[in-house]
């Protein structure tokens, strides 16, 4: 009976609050930091890891979508970077702050149907289409600039909108965060298409038969990441006024890492939007942690691998818990 | 009215005989090989997303185009010593007439340089020599000597004043100059007793200004940030300016760009070593030429640095980052 009511409660927890895998692991890491090194629960500490977790959140939360969705996206580091560079370049040219910041979302979304179409449209798999493309703008981001890092000395409120400091270490990015998140948690919880998306990525071609347009959802996925992944590249060009070509290499990694960490299925049709910013905020936590209490330097990669590994262990073993409940 | 026409003739028979004259020529210098355009590979370990070898990258071009030579520079996006060595390899199967290469491994690139002498292709490494024995066959080596340049640069900050402690952000753990570099100024600093070590900042600007404000939260007494590069260095001084360290940590880095000068005019940075790449681009290819055409023989090493920029030779230094992009 006891053991009855105990699964039944997690059982409820884990519908109601399915990130919890990660929360505790988040949880624990924060913990023994915080244990080892007080400075950790500084503010400025605090805000620190923020504005790291802002720039790859905003980058990983559409990547969980379209992982729930049974689809990923390779070219969000270099769509990253290329979004900066385009910014740096029509500032420069007296373009109008929020033109630019259209243009430059308007070129990540077109970067975003190019991939939905040639993956759902050609039937190609998104890893190598998405690979292609990310080959293809760094490339192009190297013709662009030469190699060199473009950057913009002038003033523009846009810059200060969307990175400035509001409040002590706090960034405008932490705001641009949470509004992504509730965003995009709505999208996934609230709508029609966040319902499509858990059936196209739980089984295709059933979501196909009960009448889900599973193309037309992906490539709306596809579309929202690329959006995202140039509006990422424009916070982390607002805050230094610089767009460097080596800007979000590797970044595709660790966004569908965070994504993972959060709870997605990789096989998609599983996923929380809560998670997945969680589990950017425990990527960005490591990073800052690991330097606060003195970890040696060249174990911090590491003891990152290892840290990501014992967090996905523990979320998985929760998880097994709640949804397994006594198996 | 006959005189014209037979002058017209006669042109007619001219212009022929030119043509025939022309190809003759033409064909008889080809079967020579005199005039035939010379090739030069120039493969270095990473490419031009990273400012400094996009400066390389325009040395060699420009050099190559004075010379009248085709010049192919190849290199990888991001630094990896295994695709360095496959298109090294695929550069000495083109069998071109001489290569330039960093010697960004101490054993990797003994195999393929063999191969290349054994082609009869001269080689001439740039910017990173071997420095273990048994060395890699080269006909010469144009650049600095790594760890030299990481001594004078923490002797120059001493001359400056004392510091009570120091950091030194690498963001390229594992390649050899960066490291050496780095070993120079633990070499100086241990020897006078002053506390230092190694962090990695990463290449990401967000990523490098957090995790070095983690490092001061935790060594509030740190007063010099070294940095080997400009991927660094730019961080470092957003972090100055960002958190008001103006006064309290000083700067120092390696290899220059138009922000590092900046740095150096208001102050925030000591100095920085230039090791002028633009010249080792050029270099490369003017040695490779004055080799294969004329048979000069190359000393075994020339020197493009350390030199110390401070702002004592400001203004020198500017002409060449205005002319070359960096220095």
């Amino acid at each position: 009976m006891k053991a009855f009511v105990k699964t039944d409660v997690l059982k409820v927890g884990q519908r109601h609050f399915p990130s919890i895998g990660i929360l505790v692991s988040l949880a624990i890491i924060m913990i023994i930091f915080g244990i080892i090194t007080p400075k950790f629960f500084k503010l400025d500490t605090l805000a620190g890891i923020l504005t790291i977790t802002a720039e790859l959140a905003v980058v990983c939360v559409p990547m969980a979508l379209l992982l729930i969705s049974g689809e990923l996206d390779l070219s969000v580091g270099s769509n990253f970077a290329f979004a900066g560079v385009l910014g740096a370049l029509l500032l420069n040219r007296q373009v109008n702050g929020l033109l630019t910041l259209v243009a430059v979302i308007l070129f990540g979304i077109l970067i975003g149907i190019i991939n939905g179409l040639l993956t759902t449209k050609l039937r190609l798999p998104s890893f190598i289409v998405t690979l292609g493309s990310m080959f293809t703008l760094r490339g192009l981001l190297l013709v662009v600039t030469g190699g060199f890092p473009i950057s913009f000395r002038g003033q523009n409120v846009l810059l200060w909108l969307l990175n400035g400091k509001l409040i002590g270490e706090i960034r405008m990015s932490f705001i641009w965060l949470v509004f992504v998140v509730v965003c995009f948690h709505f999208i996934l919880n609230k709508t029609r298409h966040g319902n499509w998306s858990l059936g196209c990525g739980g089984n295709a071609d059933v979501a196909q038969a009960l009448g889900i347009p599973v193309s037309r959802v992906k490539l709306f996925n596809f579309l929202l990441v690329g959006a995202m992944a140039a509006f990422g590249g424009m916070l982390s060009f607002a805050r230094f006024g610089m767009a460097y070509p080596t800007l979000g290499e590797g970044m595709e990694l660790e966004a569908i890492a965070s994504a993972v960490l959060g709870g997605c299925a990789l096989t998609g049709g599983f996923g929380t939007i809560f998670g997945a910013s969680l589990g950017a905020l425990l990527i960005a936590s490591l990073r800052v942690g690991l330097v606060l209490v003195g970890a040696p330097a060249y174990w911090y990669r590491a003891f990152i691998g290892i840290i990501l590994i014992i967090g996905i262990v523990i979320n998985k073993e929760v998880m097994r818990r709640l949804v397994g409940g006594g198996q | 009215m006959l005189v014209l026409v037979q002058v017209h003739d006669l042109f007619k028979e001219v212009e022929g005989m030119k043509k025939i004259m022309v190809l003759v020529l033409s064909v008889s210098l080809a079967f020579l090989g005199i005039g035939a355009e010379l090739t030069f590979y120039y493969v270095p370990h990473t490419g031009a997303s990273d400012p400094f070898w996009a400066v390389q990258k325009l040395g060699w071009e420009t050099a190559c185009r004075l010379l009248g030579v085709k010049g192919i520079f190849v290199a990888p996006t991001v630094f990896s010593i295994e695709e360095q060595v496959n298109m090294l390899e695929s550069a000495i199967a083109a069998h071109p007439d001489g290569i330039a290469t960093t010697i960004s491994s101490d054993t990797a690139f003994d195999a393929p340089l063999t191969r290349a002498r054994e082609l009869g292709i001269p080689v001439i490494a740039v910017n990173i020599e071997d420095y273990t024995p048994p060395y890699v066959p080269y006909i010469a080596y144009i650049g600095q000597d790594e760890f030299i340049v990481g001594e004078v640069l923490a002797k120059r900050v001493l001359s400056e004043f004392t510091p009570k402690r120091a950091v030194i952000g690498i963001h390229q753990p594992g390649l050899t100059c960066l490291e050496l570099r780095a070993e120079g100024i633990l070499r100086v600093f241990r020897d006078r007793g002053i506390p230092i070590e190694k962090i990695d900042v990463t290449p990401y600007p967000t990523q490098a200004v957090e995790i070095m404000k983690a490092y001061l939260a935790r060594y509030p007494d740190t007063e010099v940030i070294f940095t080997l590069g400009p991927l660094g260095a730019h961080a470092a001084i957003d972090l100055v300016k960002e958190q008001g360290l103006e006064g309290k940590v000083r700067l120092a880095t390696c290899d220059v760009s138009p922000q590092i000068l900046d740095a150096i005019r208001d102050n925030l940075m000591i100095c920085a070593i230039a090791q002028q790449p633009f010249m080792q681009g050029f270099l490369a290819a003017v040695w490779l030429y004055l080799y294969v055409e004329y048979g000069f023989l190359p000393p075994a090493k020339m020197p493009t640095g350390p030199t110390v920029i401070d702002k004592s030779n400001l203004g020198l230094a500017e002409k060449q980052v205005q002319t070359t992009g960096g220095l």
